[in-house]
């Protein structure tokens, strides 16, 4: 409890906005050089990382809502709790030092992909019928020519993508975090997660 | 500037207390998710969404931001449920490419769930201030930094696109390469995101100390230049509004 107010400084609370603006507009530049990939949440995992699970959580969660209440991107906002989770797995991997070695951060990368799937999944079936209106629905057409349900096809969906999308999420991440001065770094809460 | 749909107006819908808007939004939403039936959606569109945007004369822009974002979907639905709906009734095509009645029903119901969901949040964002948004969330004792990255976000973000043309801008003229095949795309990549996030983070230390300057973590209430009218019978709409999101749910849930 204690640890979880320490986490909200002013530092945390001014990172989260940036975060957010980096969430929308790197994934604009992956959308015009027309790379197969979202890469719309670095800044949900930096934060997770740098600034605990919980603030994490927070950037997720008013990520998506305030795409969805400025009217920007209103389709993200019924996410908005699968990006919460993201950034708090981002962060509780952080706290358990999987932001060392490269290799378990791409696991990292990779299981909290298929957490995402899993809670997006019954999301996109009930609000969207089960399609992203995207190329990445000729997927969910084999597995519901297959006979899947909606359900397990959006899933699939999901698995075919998500993981692959979080493990690079987590890499670039952990690119930025070693890049970054040590210093500046040091000013964040969870600092000792990446050193 | 800060970035969002909100169209300003001098009347109607816009005149409304942001707080009765969102709970008009949230009633909208759970009625698009909730409605039976294959046109239930719709039928709440007609009756609810379209009279709201007449009244704030954002009709046109409504339909045309909210017709962007279902178009894709209605689409995709039409193709993947249409024609692959597991041992459907074929009503006309070629074999097993043929469109399947029950999914072209799920298409169409799914569509109007996706216009309802879509058009809830649209109405909010063309008639709504996105800082009287922040204003009274304040006012209701929503904590400060809340409301500092609701409104810092929207302030943000066209700041960023403009850093992020920037960097395209120089780094094409050194010679990146950011059409071509996948791998080289790919490539093009980290030289792209690496100086717009290192960038963006090195300036967030100096906000931080000019927030704090300014008394940001500073405890009790203060002044604000934008004043939001609110009325009795807005409140009592609110509260109206609460209970028929519930009793929709409610029904939802009994009807099945």
């Amino acid at each position: 409890m204690q640890r979880w107010k320490q986490d909200f400084t002013t530092l945390s609370i001014v990172m989260i906005p940036v975060a957010i603006a980096i969430n929308i507009v790197v994934g604009q530049i992956i959308y015009a050089l027309k790379i197969p990939l979202y890469l719309d949440s670095i800044g949900t995992v930096l934060v997770g990382v740098l600034a605990g699970p919980w603030v994490g959580a927070l950037t997720g969660l008013l990520a998506n809502l305030i795409w969805g209440l400025s009217g920007l991107n209103v389709t993200y906002a019924p996410f908005a709790a699968v990006a919460a989770v993201i950034g708090l797995l981002a962060g509780l991997f952080g706290e358990g030092g999987w932001f060392r070695v490269w290799w378990k951060v791409i696991v990292g990368g990779l299981i909290t992909g298929l957490v995402a799937a899993t809670i997006s999944a019954p999301i996109s079936a009930y609000v969207f019928g089960g399609v992203t209106g995207s190329g990445m629905d000729a997927v969910v057409a084999i597995f519901r020519g297959m006979g899947l349900g909606i359900l397990p096809s959006s899933f699939a969906q999901g698995v075919s993508s998500d993981p692959l999308d979080k493990a690079i999420t987590f890499l670039v991440v952990w690119l930025i975090v070693k890049a970054l001065p040590r210093r500046f770094v040091a000013r964040f809460p969870r600092a000792e997660n990446v050193r | 500037m800060a970035l969002s749909l909100y169209l300003p107006r001098a009347r109607g819908l816009h005149r409304l207390h942001p707080l009765t808007k969102l709970w008009l939004a949230l009633f909208l939403f759970i009625c698009g998710l909730a409605l039976p039936g294959v046109l239930g959606a719709y039928a709440a569109f007609v009756a609810l969404v379209v009279p709201l945007a007449l009244w704030g004369a954002v009709l046109r822009p409504l339909l045309v931001a909210a017709g962007r974002v279902v178009l894709p979907f209605a689409v995709s639905l039409v193709l993947v449920q249409g024609l692959f709906w597991p041992r459907g009734t074929p009503l006309f095509g070629w074999g097993p490419l043929s469109f399947k009645l029950e999914g072209l029903l799920f298409a169409v119901r799914s569509t109007g769930r996706i216009l309802m969901v879509v058009s809830s949040f649209l109405l909010f964002a063309l008639t709504t201030r996105p800082d009287a948004l922040a204003l009274t969330l304040a006012q209701r004792g929503v904590p400060k930094s809340l409301t500092y990255i609701l409104v810092a976000t929207l302030q943000i973000i066209p700041r960023f696109q403009a850093r992020a043309a920037t960097i395209l801008a120089a780094q094409q003229s050194r010679g990146l390469e950011i059409h071509g095949n996948l791998r080289r795309r790919v490539r093009a990549l980290l030289p792209l995101i690496a100086p717009l996030v290192l960038g963006s983070l090195v300036d967030i230390e100096e906000r931080a100390i000019a927030l704090e300057s300014r008394g940001f973590s500073r405890q009790g209430p203060k002044t604000s230049l934008l004043v939001l009218p609110d009325t009795r019978g807005q409140a009592l709409a609110r509260r109206l509004l609460a209970v028929a999101s519930l009793a929709v749910v409610v029904m939802r849930l009994w009807v099945g």
